[in-house]
């Protein structure tokens, strides 16, 4: 190779610390959100002057922040479910059809990546302030499905792209119809990308905070909105507590993410 | 024919302006196994998908045992297909696999034991019941595609060119295996290959695809020994073609002028247009050569240009007049090899009844 770590010689050690220096400046916001959550200080001073569980206690003795969580749960959950089933569709026809404007409409599904979200959240407000759907359950699904497919269709794209059609056709003349091949043989071949795209909506939606903030009122709020607000009223360690938890859970998404794609991956490959 | 299983009749597909199979009519006996042989865009894999039903024909009519096909969507024709690439199912087991098409039938568990059991005896991989696909080699997957595509008895097997994907040695040893499996199971078999020895090692009748359609369909003797078209005489074994004028046609055989000024006559020819040249087909091996000046029986005059050794056959080229080459093979231990050199005068002849001239 080109850059053998091995032969870098006195510049190993250069390398050693930029490297050392990104991780520190990714990881080290997190750090500190985590030990100002476990500080006894309510005005999250750091570093922390002494240690509690007590801004925890606070965080679930509170139905409040528990609501958030599970309207954020709930949301996500119903938003994953569809951006998952649509995102198939979708896929599955941006990669076999071959209508004219396939191009046109893949780029179309991809746009909410690139618009910028509160250019997004300022139309589909304007837009729900007229239908009535700001406020409600059905809005913040609709709003966060809107960011969510685009990583469902690139995940589950693909994914398909590495799946031979042949094996489809295989299945269908050992006569299996149509949807029964796909939900039989290229669903269960293709998992591990419908399984990102899982996680991917579920992400997109659980930390999502600007088209929530649009979408939001009073009695329905997501976890995001709930920090957001309290963050503007008063600054207390819960908010520390509620990120680190909300942290925690990101994390854990992610390693079971990894985990099953090494595991698909043992699975097809020697 | 009245005896056919499956009628091809006139069959047509076009794709906007491109007709990729033009009018092939067919007749496929039961039991019988037919290869469609022809290089790539010839048709030939077009011909086969609108068996299968991934394919619909622009015009035409398939029956299979005097029914038509075609308004039976592909899953419900209860055919078996062996495809060019590796088409197991990744996240099902070996056993899993060949059970399926029976699972999706809702035979009884049993029964399905049973017959995976057979489909894999019959492929000789029994014991490879829990292995995944990925962990096996191309040629035991195309064996356990077979087993898969047989194990619900389809009256028809399709196999879109299953060994190309193969090493030669590999691919010999699957022939054998197809050959035994078609004999054992009686199964008609539809193969499509653009491999000349494959089809003829194969096959009981091969149909020659050329530009979207059949230029001839007979046995391998039959398309080596008397060729309808050029193509085929081309396609199917060695050849050597040279230019000729026709002197003069006496029914479906010409007098001929060779290069170099001799005629011969009583030459089969056929017939593809009103041309006044023929390219005349001399297989290398049918070629007599002789060490001297060509007497008054021989039919070309030429010089060694170069010989070249292949173990059971022995190539010489032989320059001709009009600045053409002749390739003529002499098996291994031909007494003539030991004179033969490089630039040394040869003559050469041919039985005229033997050989084929193509007009157009």
């Amino acid at each position: 190779m080109l850059l053998d770590f091995d032969r870098l010689g006195p510049w190993k050690w250069v390398l050693i610390t930029i490297t050392t220096l990104v991780c520190l400046f990714l990881l080290l916001p997190i750090v500190f959100i985590a030990a100002l959550s476990f500080g006894s200080s309510q005005w999250l001073i750091f570093p922390p002057p002494g240690w509690t569980t007590r801004w925890y206690g606070e965080l679930f003795a509170d139905p409040r922040w528990l609501q958030s969580a599970f309207t954020s749960l709930k949301i996500a959950a119903i938003v994953t479910v569809l951006s998952v089933g649509i995102g198939f569709l979708a896929a599955l026809s941006l990669n076999r059809g071959s209508f004219a404007g396939r191009e046109v409409l893949r780029a179309l599904f991809l746009t909410p990546m690139i618009l910028p979200v509160v250019v997004l959240a300022v139309a589909l407000y304007a837009f729900f302030l007229r239908i009535g759907l700001n406020g409600t359950t059905l809005g913040f699904i609709i709003a966060h499905l809107l960011i969510a497919l685009p990583f469902s269709i690139i995940s589950i794209g693909s994914a398909l792209e590495g799946f031979d059609k042949s094996i489809e056709d295989a299945a269908i003349l050992c006569g299996a119809s149509p949807w029964e091949a796909r939900l039989r043989v290229t669903v269960p071949a293709i998992s591990h990308g419908l399984f990102g795209a899982a996680v991917f909506s579920f992400l997109a939606s659980w930390d999502e905070v600007v088209l929530a903030i649009f979408m939001a009122s009073p009695t329905l709020q997501t976890l995001p909105v709930k920090i957001w607000a309290t963050l503007r009223q008063d600054l207390t360690p819960v908010i520390a507590a509620a990120s680190t938890l909300l942290i925690l859970f990101t994390m854990l998404l992610m390693i079971i993410a990894a985990l099953v794609r090494r595991g698909s991956k043992q699975g097809t490959k020697p | 024919m009245t005896s056919a299983f499956i009628e091809i009749r006139d069959i047509k597909k076009q794709y906007g302006p491109i007709t990729a199979v033009k009018d092939v009519t067919l007749d496929i006996r039961k039991g019988e196994f037919m290869t469609f042989l022809g290089p790539s865009g010839s048709g030939k894999s077009t011909t086969l998908y609108m068996l299968a039903g991934f394919e619909y024909p622009t015009a035409g009519d398939i029956r299979l045992n005097g029914r038509t096909l075609l308004d039976t969507p592909s899953h419900k024709r209860n055919i078996g297909m062996v495809f060019q690439r590796y088409t197991l199912f990744p996240h099902l087991t070996v056993g899993e696999n060949v059970a399926f098409p029976l699972r999706i039938r809702r035979l009884p568990k049993a029964d399905v034991e049973r017959k995976v059991r057979e489909a894999l005896r019959l492929v000789r991989l029994e014991g490879f019941e829990d292995r995944k696909p990925a962990l096996m080699s191309g040629g035991q997957q195309q064996r356990v595609a077979l087993a898969r595509a047989l194990v619900y008895d389809p009256p028809v097997l399709l196999m879109d060119e299953p060994l190309s994907a193969l090493d030669k040695k590999l691919r010999e040893e699957i022939q054998f295996e197809i050959r035994r499996i078609h004999q054992e199971t009686g199964v008609t078999i539809l193969y499509v290959t653009h491999d000349q020895e494959e089809a003829l090692r194969l096959s009981d009748r091969i149909a020659v695809f050329s530009q979207g359609k059949i230029d001839q369909i007979g046995s391998g003797q039959t398309l080596y020994a008397e060729p309808a078209t050029r193509f085929v005489a081309g396609f199917i074994g060695d050849s050597n073609f040279i230019d000729t004028d026709v002197v003069s046609v006496e029914g479906s055989h010409a007098t001929l002028a060779l290069p170099g000024g001799r005629t011969v006559s009583g030459v089969p020819l056929h017939s593809a247009g009103p041309g006044k040249t023929a390219a005349l087909l001399l297989r290398p091996e049918r070629i007599d050569l002789k060490v001297g000046e060509a007497g008054a029986a021989d039919a070309l005059s030429g010089t060694i240009r170069d010989i070249t050794f292949l173990g059971n056959n022995t190539d010489v080229l032989v320059d001709i007049p009009a600045g053409k080459q002749l390739s003529v093979r002499l098996p291994f231990g031909h007494p003539m090899l030991d004179g033969l050199r490089p630039a040394l005068p040869v003559a050469l002849s041919f039985n005229p009844a033997t050989v084929h001239a193509f007009q157009g």
